[in-house]
C-alpha cells in the first residue's frame, strides 16, 4: 500500500513539472472538433518531436537572421505583389507559400519592389523607391521608402522624419510611429501562422544523436505517465468494466482485433449515418450537436479504455508467469497496468534510442507503430464486443448450464473465479 | 491514495484547458493629414464594440481581438473619397457556433474629432458601445441587428448633423443626450426590441423626429425646456402621454408655444408600449 502511494505521488509531482502555456483561455464548446485534432497534433508533436512545443515566437526570435537580401526566384517561382496591402488574409496566404525554403534558403519575386531576411534599416538621408518586404527582422525607417511596407516576424520603427510613402502591413509584429509620416494604413497582426514557416525556414544546426535520444526519451516517458496516470484513475473508478474488457482481450484476441478493424472502418460511416439521420428527421437536428460530442467521447474511452485493457491483460499475463516461477509480488491491476504498458513503452523506447539510426530507426518505429495499432485495435475491439466492461460474454465468465457437471461444481466454485479453459475444446459462450 | 490520483487528473484537465482558441490581436490606423471629411463605414459582425473619438493625430484607428477560424478584420481607405470601412465579417460559410464563455472578439474604434465624419455602423450579435460626442458628425446610420446598442452624445456636436437614421431588428437600442446630436432629422425605425431615446442635451436648434416600431417598448426621455409636439399614430400600442396635453390628433407640452426650440416627434407604432419621462427641473420650481 505505501509502494502504491509512493507511486502515485512520484506520478502526480510528474505532473506538476511537465511544462504549461503561460495564457490560459476558458475552454470553450468545440462542436467542430478542431481543439480536439489539435490537441492529438500536440500530443504527437510532445512524442515525434518536443523541441516545437516551447513555442514558435521565442524560436523565430532568438533565430534572427543576419542581414541579407533575399534573392529573386526564377520565372516559375514565387511571387509576391505588395501593390495593394488591402487584402492582408491574401498577402499573409501568398507569403506563406512563398517562404517555405528552395534551394537551401528563401528565394521570393517582389515585383517592383524587393526583400530583405534580418534586420534593415534605411538611414536618415537615404530615400528608398519600391516595395520593401522583410523577413525575420525588425525594420528601422529613419529615411524615406516610397512604396508600401511589409514585415513578417518583425516590427516596424519609424523614427522622427521617417517616411513610408504607402501601406504598412506587419505580420507578427507591431508599428512603433515614433513621429514618422505614414501617408497610408498601418495595419498590424501582433500574431501570424508565418512564423512557424519562419522557424523552419531558418537554418538550424542538426541536433546530435544524444540530444534527439533525450527528447524523444523525454517525450515517450511523459505519453507513459499520462497514460499510467489515466490507467490507475481507470483501476481506482472502473476496475470492473477494465476487468472485462480486458478478459474478453485475453478470451478472444482474434474476435476482438477483428471486431476492432471492422470498427475502425465503420466509425466514420457510422457517424455520417448518425447525423444525417437525425437532420433527416428534422426534430433531431437539435440533438446533432450533443451528439457529435458523445460519439468522440465513445470514441475515445473505446479506444484509450481498451488500450489501457490490453496493457492490463499482457502484463497480468506476464505477472502470473513470474508468479507461478516463485517470484514474489501481489498480484493486483495497478502491477498489471505498469508492466503492460512498460511493455509496449519499451517498444518505443527502442526508437528513442535507435530512432536516429539511418533505416534500422525507421524500421524500429514501424514495428513500434505497427504492435501499437494492433494491440490499440484489439482494445477497441474487446471496448465494443464487451459494451465497455457491461457484457462479459467474450470474457470466458459465463458457461453454459450443461458445462456444469457436479463434478465441475464440487471442484471449482461458481462464482468469483475464473473458469478453466478445458484441454481440446473451446469455452461455449452465449454468442452475440 | 484516491486524493492523489485526483490530484494527478485535475493537473491534467488543467493541461487540456491551457488549449488556446485562435483569437487574433490586429491594429490599424492612419494619420492623419489634413482630412477635412471622412466617411466610414463600420460593418461589425460579432462580439463588443467600442467607438469613441480619437487622438487628433489620426484620422482612425481600430484595435481588434478576433477570433482568425470565423472571422477577418476589414480594413480599407480611399483615398479619393476620403472613406474607409472598418469592421469584422464573417469569413467563409457554414455552421458559426459561439461560446459564451470562450474568449470575446473585441474592437476598439477611434475616429478623428477634425474631420467631418458621415459615420454608417452596422451591427450583428453585438455589444456596442458608441460615443459620438464630441466628433464632427454630419451624418449618421446604425442599422443594429440582433444587438444591444448603447449611442452617447456625452458632448455637443461639434458641427451640425444633417439626419441621424437608427434601425434596429430585435435589438436593445438605448440613444442619449439626442439633444446634444445637432440633428436637423431624426428617424427611428424597430421591428422588435426596447428601445430608449434620451432627448436630454444642449438644444441649439429645432428638430424633427421619425419613430416607428413594430412590436416593442419605447421610452421617451424629454427634456422640459424644449417644446414637445408627439403626434401619434398606433394599432394595438399604449400610449400614456404623461405631462403632455392634448392638441388635436397631438400631443404637445404646455409651454409649446413659448419655447424657442422645438421637438417634434412622429409616432408610429403597431404593437406594444410608450412611455414618456421627463427629464431635467420642472418648470414651475424655477418660480
Amino acid at each position: 500500500m505505501r509502494a502504491r502511494s509512493r507511486l502515485l505521488a512520484a506520478v502526480a509531482l510528474c505532473w506538476l513539472a511537465l511544462p504549461r502555456p503561460a495564457a490560459a483561455v476558458p475552454l470553450a464548446a468545440d462542436p467542430t472538433g478542431t481543439r480536439t485534432l489539435r490537441l492529438v497534433h500536440g500530443f504527437w508533436s510532445l512524442v515525434a518531436n518536443p523541441r516545437e512545443a516551447g513555442g514558435t515566437d521565442s524560436l523565430v526570435q532568438a533565430s534572427r537572421p543576419a542581414p541579407q537580401p533575399i534573392l529573386p526566384a526564377g520565372s516559375d517561382g514565387p511571387s509576391v505583389s505588395l501593390d495593394d496591402l488591402s487584402q492582408p488574409d491574401l498577402i499573409e496566404s501568398q507569403l506563406r507559400t512563398a517562404l517555405e525554403p528552395r534551394d537551401g534558403g528563401i528565394r521570393v519575386t517582389v515585383p517592383n519592389g524587393s526583400a530583405r531576411l534580418g534586420d534593415f534599416s534605411i538611414a536618415a538621408d537615404e530615400s528608398l523607391t519600391g516595395h520593401l518586404l522583410v523577413v525575420n527582422g525588425t525594420a528601422d525607417v529613419f529615411g524615406k521608402l516610397l512604396g508600401n511596407l511589409v514585415t513578417v516576424g518583425g516590427d516596424v520603427v519609424l523614427h522622427p522624419g521617417g517616411v513610408v510613402s504607402g501601406d504598412i502591413l506587419t505580420l507578427g509584429g507591431t508599428v512603433h510611429d515614433q513621429g514618422g509620416e505614414i501617408g497610408g494604413e498601418v495595419r498590424a497582426f501582433r500574431t501570424t501562422p508565418l512564423l512557424h514557416t519562419l522557424v523552419h525556414a531558418a537554418p538550424e544546426p542538426a541536433p546530435s544523436a544524444l540530444a534527439t535520444v533525450f527528447r524523444r526519451g523525454a517525450g515517450v516517458v511523459a505519453v507513459f505517465l499520462t497514460l499510467l496516470g489515466l490507467g490507475f484513475a481507470l483501476v481506482l473508478f472502473g476496475r470492473p468494466n477494465l476487468e472485462v474488457v480486458s478478459d474478453t482481450v485475453a478470451h478472444s484476441f482474434g474476435r476482438a482485433f477483428a471486431t476492432g478493424l471492422l470498427g475502425q472502418v465503420l466509425l466514420v460511416p457510422t457517424f455520417g449515418m448518425l447525423v444525417v439521420g437525425l437532420i433527416l428527421s428534422v426534430v433531431g437536428i437539435v440533438l446533432v450537436p450533443f451528439v457529435v460530442v458523445v460519439y468522440a467521447l465513445l470514441v475515445v474511452v473505446c479506444g484509450l479504455g481498451g488500450f489501457l485493457a490490453v496493457a492490463h491483460t499482457m502484463g497480468e499475463t506476464y505477472t502470473r508467469r513470474r508468479l507461478a516461477l516463485g517470484a514474489v509480488g501481489s498480484p493486483n491491476s495497478y502491477r498489471y497496468l505498469l508492466v503492460g504498458l512498460s511493455g509496449v513503452a519499451a517498444l518505443w523506447i527502442a526508437w528513442a534510442v535507435f530512432g536516429w539510426v539511418p533505416v534500422a530507426g525507421d524500421l524500429v518505429r514501424g514495428a513500434a507503430v505497427l504492435v501499437t495499432w494492433l494491440l490499440a485495435t484489439a482494445g477497441f475491439g474487446a471496448a465494443l464486443l464487451s459494451r465497455v466492461g457491461a457484457r462479459e460474454n467474450f470474457a470466458g465468465r459465463l458457461l453454459p448450464p450443461e458445462a456444469l457437471t457436479d463434478e465441475y461444481l464440487w471442484a471449482t466454485p461458481q462464482f468469483g473465479v475464473t473458469a478453466a479453459r478445458r484441454p481440446g475444446h473451446r469455452t461455449p459462450t452465449r454468442g452475440l | 491514495m484516491r486524493r492523489l490520483v485526483l490530484a494527478a487528473l485535475a493537473l491534467a484537465l488543467g493541461a487540456f484547458e491551457a488549449e488556446a482558441q485562435a483569437i487574433r490581436p490586429f491594429s490599424t490606423y492612419r494619420q492623419w493629414h489634413g482630412e477635412t471629411r471622412l466617411g466610414a463605414r463600420l460593418d461589425y459582425a460579432a462580439g463588443a464594440l467600442k467607438v469613441l473619438p480619437g487622438r487628433p493625430g489620426e484620422l482612425y484607428r481600430m484595435d481588434a481581438l478576433y477570433d482568425s477560424d470565423r472571422y477577418e478584420p476589414l480594413s480599407a481607405f480611399q483615398a479619393s473619397t476620403t472613406e474607409v470601412m472598418l469592421g469584422l465579417k464573417s469569413s467563409g460559410s457554414g455552421l458559426r457556433a459561439a461560446s459564451k464563455d470562450g474568449p470575446r472578439q473585441t474592437a476598439a474604434v477611434t475616429l478623428s474629432p477634425r474631420a467631418d465624419l458621415a459615420l454608417d455602423v452596422t451591427l450583428g450579435a453585438s455589444d456596442a458601445d458608441i460615443e459620438l460626442g464630441g466628433l464632427r458628425l454630419t451624418d449618421l446610420a446604425l442599422q443594429a441587428g440582433a444587438s444591444r446598442a448603447v449611442v452617447r452624445f456625452s458632448k455637443p456636436n461639434a458641427t451640425r448633423c444633417r439626419e441621424a437614421s437608427l434601425r434596429s431588428g430585435a435589438a436593445e437600442l438605448t440613444v442619449l443626450g439626442l439633444g446634444n446630436s445637432r440633428c436637423d432629422r431624426i428617424a427611428f425605425e424597430g421591428g422588435v426590441g426596447r428601445v430608449t431615446l434620451d432627448f436630454s442635451g444642449a438644444w441649439t436648434a429645432s428638430s424633427r423626429v421619425e419613430v416607428k416600431m413594430a412590436l416593442g417598448e419605447i421610452t421617451l426621455r424629454l427634456p422640459r425646456e424644449v417644446g414637445v409636439r408627439i403626434t401619434p399614430e398606433s394599432i394595438l400600442a399604449s400610449f400614456n402621454p404623461q405631462g403632455l396635453v392634448r392638441d388635436g390628433e397631438s400631443y404637445i407640452s404646455p409651454d409649446y408655444d413659448r419655447a424657442a426650440r422645438h421637438l417634434d416627434i412622429d409616432l408610429t407604432t403597431a404593437m406594444g408600449g410608450v412611455g414618456v419621462e421627463w427629464i431635467g427641473r420642472p418648470v414651475n420650481s424655477e418660480r
